[in-house]
This record gives structure tokens, sequence and C-alpha cells, in this order.
């Protein structure tokens, strides 16, 4: 800790910072009004002041791998309370945008994800490997991807008959391994960074990172994020708190429903479409309107409040967040009805957003479901909020 | 023009309700004056009464008895009359209240030994007002025989330029003189300078050249380069100036006074006034005493001091912890020069100073500055790294300070600053520079960013200060006896300051204004405004002298001090002690008073053991005579008689203050009997034994605080009270008096709450003395 900190500052990185919603950092003239409004910064070192002069100096290897831009929940307080506009919320949050590019490999996709310019062609790139991998296939005789469907026995509109699952799951097991290896990968220098940090800081007590202890740590911060417990302490964006609750909740039904059909499909061999009555389609249908409900509020809110920059990494997250719960629910409902030519569409762009979800999780925004967690899991593992004598 | 008196009482604002006025006007008939009173005497039909009175019955001397004169000033002045205000309402009535100090009922007063405080209290306050309006004399205001209005700016600077101007262009000659060989001064040289005007976010051109231009071009405007003021003989309305070369030696150059070690003998006792003379001829061999004047000398009104500053040069061992003596550690001065000439490189090798770091505070725990930067180090700074960023687009400028001090409107400078992605700042305590492979590093201590951190520099800047010219010399060189400079600088540094918050630019001698950063380290803007500030001053005091009324601070009083010279011992007391060095002295030592230097705080009346010195509304014998008026009760009166307390208070701050208590109904002690007084430093001890040896109590002056943050507007005056309180212990000893009887109070005007605690104590400590075993004789 006695050791001199040499001080190279990154031009690039500021340049970095400022694009990405931060433009007003340079106001600050480190009053630390932030620190003492934010709600649930820790007593020892609180933020968002050090993170504040660290990111005007352009300290990029300080910033990237600190853990206190995840604690940080948005709350807003301090940028409202901030006597010269230098919105550190708005910086926070872009120096989360740049850890999880930092992290992210490749490199070249997380520059991609997070580059508006680059959207048409990944908006079209999951069509394009539908379409690659289904037209592929039928070179060997395998019509996966089927663009005379039939109707089921029972003269029901299937989507499986249109896109067989067999061709969903070639698509999208490889994905979920990407998304996991890519996270790996990350995770494995992001723990060691935000310790080595933490270090250096004087946040930690403990020298190492023990495994057990650790994960015991992840699995007391998990009860709390699912309760919300820090984000229902914000002032300003404490609205924020029930859609989110929402929109996270829906996100874990919707991968236990996923999970049980898996199994239903390839266990027990019932192919859908199941029955309306079936309790996990009820909660399928729960999870997928308060989907909508919770991305449209979270939407609204953003799209309302002056004084917040939201930028492109925001809004690219709420569009797949929307884009899900309305394409999977249309999906449902023109199925139902009969509508075969738009129900297949529709499923069809269904899939393509799901298939943002998987390809891109670790590089764009929602990536901050891994950070958040993993930094407020390694707060806790690191004793600092335990008052020392 | 023969005196006519009349007494004046107010019955309104509560003081008829409050107090038997038929009782005071029965004090008054006693000494055959006329008694009026009125219900509402500020009011039209009040002041009809006293016009009335000055038309059909002659009266031209008048005692109103209503409320302060702090209040209704205009509506009680009368052509030709001397009015004396005595105050009955914020002094007695509204601060003695009556539910607090109940009157008689009709049947006490039918026992003689009863008293009533209160009414004592006003009927005193009316006999003091009757007392000291016969003891006003008539006066003729001095005026200088010869008079100039012309006005010597000493310095050439932007302070000199922008007053001379502003000077000039209110109609005023002036003549600038420059040490230099031409005008302009530094920030003639520089690349940029702070902004003057909104939105004062960018470096702007030096606005010096302008200046010169201006001022080269002004008919009215006198430049003499390469030259200095060589003495500064006479007083305000009427310098004789005598101008020289930079270097030469000629006999007018000023005198100086005989330092302190050469007064006395081997044994430290004071040399004899023969000798000190002799000595003094010695010391100041070829140059003419302060009395004889350059016949050849220029005639000048008034003086403005704006000779300004040179950069402080840090000594070859001082700042070792800064890296000083390193090539590529200099201060802001220099790195100003090497701005100037172009992009900035290094002193060492020539190449682009890239990455420079500017030094705010000389570091290792310093929590200041450095030495003279006054807060004008921080703007220097962002200047400076300004320049590093428009030289080098890749180039990065880190300032590091205790305090970042931007004044006014300059905090958009840094504002803007702060936004250029190459400009850092933070506050922390430089430990160490130090070269390391052909940079330097710059160690930093208990910063924004962290506990420790270094930073990699191609060149260090130090922000050093701004010495004020009255450092080392003088300047001004005034043939005055207590010497050519201000006394006391180094209170303020060493530079031409002065606690008078209020009035910055008025120094310690008359007809002097000080401006710019001869002042104090401030800006180019901040030097601009001081140079207007100044140059009104110097008007006015052209304009008051000529009209024979005191500058300031008692702008456009018409008296001053009479000295009646037979009774004068020449103890030199007087000259010693005016605080502004009005008075000279010839080689007998008798007292040579320059009336236009006076300010009228009247110290040479307090400090004069021969009560010799007097003026013609305040004199020893006017306030004497108050003092003397005032009824001491003794035991012959009443049984258990009531104390007498008489203060003395300053009227510049405590007596307002005592108004401010009337005004908020606080009451004090109802024994005490209040004289203001001009300033405590013209307090004279004998009003003092006058008061114990009529039987009074005690003694207690209230005034301003002294020491280095002294409040008194007149500098010395509180300061000298209490050197003669304490002499005076002696004198009370001597009369089997005790000590505690006389004792002196400091307060601020914003100090009122705390008076009527200070009074109360004081009277309670002197009833626990006992009455004073005078009374009654």
């Amino acid at each position: 800790m006695a050791e001199k900190f040499l001080i190279q500052p990154d031009l690039e990185f500021i340049k970095d910072i400022r694009a990405l919603g931060g433009e007003s950092l340079k106001k600050c003239f480190q009053c630390a009004t932030c620190s003492v409004a934010c709600p649930i910064a820790p007593d020892n070192k609180p933020f968002p002041r050090k993170e504040m002069i660290a990111a005007s100096w352009g300290l990029k290897d300080k910033l990237v791998s600190s853990t206190d831009i995840w604690l940080c929940h948005n709350c807003g307080d301090c940028s409202s309370q901030c006597p010269r506009g230098a919105s550190p919320g708005d910086v926070m949050a872009a120096l989360r945008g740049k850890a999880i590019e930092h992290y992210a490999v490749p490199q070249s996709v997380a520059k991609a994800v997070n580059d508006t310019k680059m959207l048409p062609f990944l908006a079209i790139l999951p069509a394009i490997v539908f379409l690659a991998v289904g037209l592929g296939l039928k070179v060997f005789g395998i019509h996966w991807l089927n663009f005379s469907p039939e109707l089921t026995a029972e003269g029901q509109i299937a989507h499986g008959n249109f896109f067989a699952h067999w061709l969903v799951d070639l698509i999208f097991i490889p994905l979920s391994i990407w998304a996991v290896a890519i996270f790996a990968l990350a995770l494995k220098r992001f723990i060691a960074d935000i310790h080595k940090n933490a270090l250096a800081d004087g946040t930690t007590t403990k020298e190492k990172i023990e495994i057990k202890p650790f994960l015991m740590s992840i699995g007391r911060v998990i009860p709390n994020i699912l309760k919300h417990k820090k984000f229902s302490q914000c002032g300003e964006n404490n609205n924020r708190a029930t859609p989110h609750m929402m929109v996270l909740f829906s996100f874990i039904a919707l991968a236990f429903v996923t999970g049980f059909f898996f199994i239903y499909l390839y266990g027990l061999g019932i192919h859908g479409p199941y029955s309306q009555l079936n309790p996990v389609k009820i909660l399928a249908n729960i999870a997928g309107i308060a989907l909508i409900i919770g991305g449209v509020m979270l939407f609204k809110q953003r799209y309302e409040k002056v004084g917040e920059i939201s930028t492109y990494k925001d809004w690219y997250l709420l569009g797949i967040v929307i884009g899900l719960g309305v394409t999977g629910m249309l999906a449902q409902f023109t199925r139902l009805a009969g509508f075969e030519f738009l129900t297949y569409l529709i499923y069809f762009i269904h899939l393509m957003f799901v298939f943002h979800l998987f390809a891109f999780l670790p590089f764009s925004k929602l990536a901050h479901l891994v950070y958040r967690t993993v930094a407020m899991a390694y707060n806790d593992y690191s004793e600092r909020d335990v008052k020392k004598i | 023009m023969s005196k006519k008196y009349g007494v004046y009482i107010c019955t309104g604002c509560g003081i008829g309700d409050a107090l038997d006025i038929e009782a005071i006007c029965d004090i008054v008939e006693e000494e055959a004056l006329p008694c009026t009173t009125h219900e509402f005497f500020c009011s039209e039909a009040g002041v009809d009464v006293i016009k009335t009175d000055i038309e059909e019955k002659g009266i031209n001397h008048f005692v109103i008895a209503a409320c302060s004169r702090r209040v209704n000033h205009n509506t009680f002045k009368f052509e030709g009359c001397v009015v004396e205000r005595v105050n009955i309402r914020e002094g007695v009535v509204w601060s003695h209240p009556r539910d607090q100090f109940p009157a008689l009922t009709a049947e006490e007063k039918e026992d003689e030994a009863n008293f009533d405080r209160v009414q004592m209290m006003a009927e005193d306050y009316v006999r003091m007002g009757m007392a000291r309006i016969e003891k006003v004399k008539e006066n003729t205001p001095y005026i200088p025989e010869t008079l100039s209005k012309r006005i010597l700016v000493i310095g050439g600077g932007v302070t000199g330029m922008a007053a001379a101007l502003d000077a000039a262009a209110t109609g005023y000659e002036v003549v600038i003189v420059e040490k230099e060989d031409a005008i302009g001064g530094h920030s003639a040289k520089w690349r940029n300078q702070s902004p003057v005007s909104p939105p004062y976010d960018k470096l702007i051109q030096p606005k010096a050249p302008g200046l010169i231009r201006q001022v080269e071009a002004n008919p009215k405007i006198e430049i003499r380069t390469s030259t200095i003021v060589a003495r500064i003989a006479g007083e305000p309305g009427n310098f004789t100036v005598t101008l020289k070369k930079p270097g030469e030696k000629i006999e007018f150059d000023v005198p100086y006074p005989l330092p302190p070690e050469m007064r006395v003998d081997e044994t430290g006792k004071e040399l004899d006034h023969e000798v000190l003379i002799e000595k003094y001829k010695e010391y100041n061999e070829g140059r003419r005493d302060i009395l004889s004047l350059d016949p050849t000398g220029e005639s000048f009104g008034a003086v403005i001091l704006a000779a300004g500053w040179r950069p402080y040069e840090p000594a070859a061992d001082e700042f070792s912890n800064l890296g000083w003596g390193n090539a590529d550690v200099i201060t802001n001065y220099q790195f100003e020069e090497l701005a100037a000439k172009g992009k900035v490189n290094r002193p060492s090798d020539g190449k682009p100073a890239k990455n420079v770091v500017f030094i705010q505070s000389p570091g290792n725990g310093t929590d200041g500055d450095f030495p003279f930067t006054g807060a004008i180090t921080s703007t220097v700074a962002l200047k400076q790294a300004k320049y590093v960023r428009d030289d080098y687009p890749d180039g990065n400028a880190y300032i590091l300070y205790q305090h970042m001090r931007t004044l006014g409107l300059s905090e958009y400078l840094y504002k803007e600053l702060q936004q250029d992605p190459g400009v850092f700042m933070t506050k922390g305590n430089v430990t160490a520079v130090a070269p390391k492979g052909g940079n330097l590093t710059v160690d930093v201590q208990n910063t924004l960013i962290g506990k420790e951190i270094q930073l990699k520099a191609d060149l260090v800047v130090l922000g050093t200060g701004m010495v004020p010219a009255t450092y080392d010399d003088p300047t001004v060189n005034l043939a005055y006896r207590q010497g050519p400079g201000f006394r006391d600088n180094e209170l303020f540094d060493r530079y031409a300051d002065s606690n008078f918050i209020c009035f910055p630019y008025e120094t310690q001698r008359t007809g002097i204004y000080a401006a710019g950063a001869v002042r104090r380290g401030l800006s180019i803007e901040e030097s601009m405004e001081d140079a207007t500030g100044a140059a009104l001053k110097s008007i006015q005091c052209v304009e008051s002298v000529n009209r024979g009324v005191a500058v300031h601070p008692r702008s456009g009083d018409l008296t001053f001090p009479d000295f009646f010279f037979q009774r004068c011992t020449q103890c030199k007391r007087c000259t010693d002690e005016c605080p502004f060095g009005a008075i000279d002295d010839d080689e007998k030592g008798t007292p040579k008073p320059n009336l236009a230097r006076c300010r009228r705080c009247g110290t040479c009346m307090g400090a004069c053991p021969e009560r010799i010195i007097s003026f013609a509304d305040y004199s020893i014998d006017s306030i004497g005579s108050q003092v003397k008026a005032v009824k001491v009760p003794s035991e012959d009166d009443y049984d258990e008689p009531p104390f007498r307390i008489l203060g003395l208070v300053c009227e510049n701050d405590a007596y307002p203050a005592l108004d401010i208590l009337g005004l908020q109904r606080r009451s004090y002690s109802a024994d005490v009997r209040l004289i203001p007084v001009r300033c405590l430093g013209s307090v004279n001890v004998i009003w003092i034994k006058d008061a114990l040896s009529q039987g009074m109590d005690g003694v207690f002056l209230l005034g301003c605080k002294h020491g280095d943050d002294y409040q008194c507007h007149f500098v010395k005056g509180s300061e000298l009270a209490s050197i003669r309180m304490k002499k005076i212990g002696d004198a009370l000893s001597s009369l089997a008096l005790e000590e505690e009887r006389v004792a002196q109070f400091e307060v601020a005007i914003d100090d009122y709450d705390k008076i009527p605690d200070i009074i109360n104590k004081f009277v309670s400590d002197v009833e626990d003395l006992g009455p004073n075993p005078f009374k009654g004789f």
C-alpha cells in the first residue's frame, strides 16, 4: 500500500468514457458530495468521488478492475446532487461499459456490440446464421428449416414444424457454451484484477482469494440481489427497482421454463405446443407479460429522465428485453389465432432476439448480471463493510 | 458670534412616557437656559420649532435631547449653528426599559431616600450636553497655502497606467514615474494573461500594450521613465517631490530616522536629545533634513503607489525537496519567459516540455502556497497549463495544489481548463522531485487519487510569488520624521497594505494610495480595479484638502488639532505616536504639525501630557467638562448612593454597537455614563483622573481590537490607549485607589450582544471594591 503509484494518464480512455455517456466527467472538482449523497456506498473508501478523479486523470487500469463501479446501482442521487453537473452516475455507467468491453474477448466483438454503426449488421446476423445453417442442412436432406410447415395432427400450428427444435438447439447450445466460456475467461482476469486493486486500495482484509469462502459470499449476496436490497435503497432512481425486478425474475422464470421443456422434450419426448393449462406454460406466460411490462417501464423511465445520459448500450439492452417479450408473446398469440405466415415470421424474429441475448451477453450491458454479482460477492468476501474497531 | 443656547427635549419614541420631562426641564432652567419640548422633533413641525427659534430668538447653540446622534443627522443640521445631540432614546429609554428599571411610584417619590436610576441617567446626559456645548469653539478650516491637484503615480505597470488613465479621464494631470526605461511592467512581456472580462473562460492577449498606447496618447499624462522618487515632502495637496535617476545620490535623498540600536548608549539608556541630533546628522551625511524643502521639487496633490512587484527568487538551498537547482525545475516567472519566446522547451536540453508539473505549494506538509503568492498563483498555473496544451496536443499539464484559488469569475477559467483532457489537477503534498533517466519524477502524498503517487515530468514549475516593491525599499521615500516608509509593515509581510478592510487603498499615510501588487498578490484584473479605487481616493484627497476638510475616515471634518505651543515641553510623544506620521519636529523637538496629513483621530490629544492639543469641538476641556457635569451622589444625598461609572466609548464601533442594544431593548447597568470619543487613542488620562477625583467609582474604555489583527480605524489608537491604561495604575495607587477601577475592553460592532455583560461585570466588580473614597469631597 505504501508503494508509490505511478500515474500515466490514458487520454484515449478519457475520450472513450466521455463518448460512452461520461461527457461531464471533467467538471468534477472533487467536493465529494456524491460520495456523501450515495445511499449504498460503503463507509470505507466510498465511491464515486475517487472514481471521478481517476476517470478524469485517465487511470484506466484502476477503473476497469474496480469493484466499486459495480457496487454502484446507478441510483442517480450523486448526479442529482452534484453541484457541478458532473453526473457521477453517468460516468460510473460509462466506466462499467468500458469494463465489460475490457474483459470480454474477442475484443472486436465487444467493440462491435457497443458500436451503433454495427447494429444493422448485428441485427441481421442471426437471420444469416439461421438461414445458412438451415439451408446448409437442406443440402444434406435435413429439413429442419421447413418453409411449408404442416399443421399438427390436432390441426394446430407448431413452430417446431417450421424451425425444428433440433435446429434451435444446434445453434443455441453452442452459443450458450460460447457465452459461458467467454465469461469464464473474463471472470478469471476480472477477479484477479479487482483483488489486486482492492489490496492496493486497502479495501480488503484478505490476502488471497479462497474458492470456498468466495462461493459462500456469492451464496450470501444472491438473495440480496434477488430482493434488490441495494437497489431499493436508491433515492433518485428508486422507481426502477420494481420494473428491474420484474425483468430479472422474468428472465429467471423463462430460463427455468426453457430448462423444463428441454427435459420435457428430450427426456419425455413430448413435443410442443404445450397446453395453455400446463402450469409451466402459465409461468412462461406470466413471465412473458412481466418482461414486457418491466422492459417498457424501464424504457419509459430512462426516456423521460431529465439530466441522465442514456447511451446506445442502454437502449440496446432495453431493445433486446422488450423485443424478446413482445415477439415471444406475439408468436404465441398469432399461433393460437392460426395466422400461419405471421406466426412463423414472428417466431423467426423472436429467435433472432434470443440469438442476440446469448451471443452478445458477455459483451453487452447485460453482462452486468455477472460482473455485478461477482463484484458484490467480492465486496462481501473482502469484509470491507464490516466495521473495524 | 455671540453664543445663544437652547435645550430641546423630544418626548416621542417613548421618551416622554419613561421620563419625568418636567424634572429635566427644571435642571435646564436652573442653568438659565430655555427648555423646549416637542412630541416629535424630527417631524417637519418639530424642526420648524427650532428654525423659528433660530430666526426669532437668534439661538445658535442647540442641545437636542432625543435620539442618538447617529440618526437624523441631516434633520438636526442647521447652517451656522452648533448642535449637541443628547442620546436619551437609544442610550437611556430604549436600553433601560421601564419593565426592568421601574419608575418611582407617587408614594415612593415622597421619600427622598428613593431615586430613579433611569431618570438620573437622562438628567446627567442633559447636564453633560449643556456642559459640552459651552466649550465648543469656532473653527477656521486649515487649507495649505499652495495647492496642487496633480497626481503622482509611482510605477508604470498595468496598475499605474490604469490609475493614470482613470485619473486623467476625470480631468486631473498625472505624472507616471517608472524606474525601468520603458513603461508596461512585467505583463507587457507575457504570452497571454488571465481574462479580465466575461466570459472569463479564455486567456487573452496582455492588456499592457494597449494601455501603453493609451497612456502615451493621453495629453494629461506625462511619463518619466528611468526615474524614481528621491523624496516626497510636505503634505497632501501640497507635496514637494524630488525625482531622480535610479542609483543616483543626491542631497534630497530622504534621510532615515536613527535605527533603535543607535538611539541608546551601552547601558540601553536613551541618548540625550543633542547627541541624538548629532548622530542623526552623521547617519544621514549628505542628505538634507526632512524639513528642508527642495526648491526645484515638483508639486503634487496626491500619490498613487503602484510600484508593483518582482518575481520571487528562491535561494540556492531553498525548496531542495522540490529539486530547486535542477535546470528543469524553474519558477512560474521563468516559465512565462520561456513561453513568451515560443513553444516551451526544457532549459536543460532544449527538448519539448510535454509533461509539465506545476507545483503550487512548497510541500513537505506545508499547507500554504509559496511566499508572496496571495491567491494568484493558481490562476497563473492554469494559464501556463494552457500554454503546454496549446504547444503540444499530446502534452500533459499537471497542477498539484493545496488550494486551488481562482478569484471572482476567474472560476470560469478553471472550469474551462478542467474540461481539457490533458490538464490534470489534484490537491497534494509534494515530497520529492528527483531526476530519473533524463526526466524528473515528482512524488506526491495525500492526493485526491491516492496516498502516494508519482508523476513523470519533463519540466517542473514552482508557483512562486510576487515580492512587493516595498519589501526592502520604502519606495515612497517620505520626508516624514517617523521615517520614509510605512510603519509596522511587517504585520502585512511588508506589502503596502493596511487593516483598513473597508478602505483598501488607504495607507497609513494620508495622500498616499497603494494599488496593485504592491498591496498584495493580485491578478491584472484586480490590479486594474485597484487602480480605479486608488485613483478615486487620490481625487478625494485633493478635493478635500482644498476645502480644509479631513479626507478619511472622518471625511468632511473641518476641525484639526490645535497646539498651544507656549506650554510644549518638546517631549515628542505626539510626533512619535501619531499613527499617520502627521507631525514632524524641528531640531529642538518642537512639533510641526502637517494638518493635511492628519486624520483627526485625536491620538496626539490623548498623548500630550501637557494637554496642549485640542480640537475646536473636541477638546480636553469639552470632554473634561462633560465628566465633571455628571452628578455623583454621595452618602449626603442617599443612604445607599448609586455608583457612578464613566465609560469612554469609541464612536466607530463601540458606540454604534450600543445603539444596536437600544434598538433591541437590551439593557445594561443604569449607573454608567457614556461619552463617545473619536478614538480611544484620543483619551487623555486627565479625564480618568477627573472622574475618579470627583468621586466616580470606576472608568472603562470601550473600543476596537488592537494587536496584529487590529480593527482600530486609526491603526494605533486602541493600542496606545491600552499602554496608557497600564501606566495609569501607578497614578491610581498614589491616590490609594485600586487599579481595577480602570479597565479597557475590546469590542467589534458585531459584538454588541456581549456589551451588556462586559458593562455589568465591570460595574459589579467595582461595586465589590466599594465606593470611591473620594466621593463627597
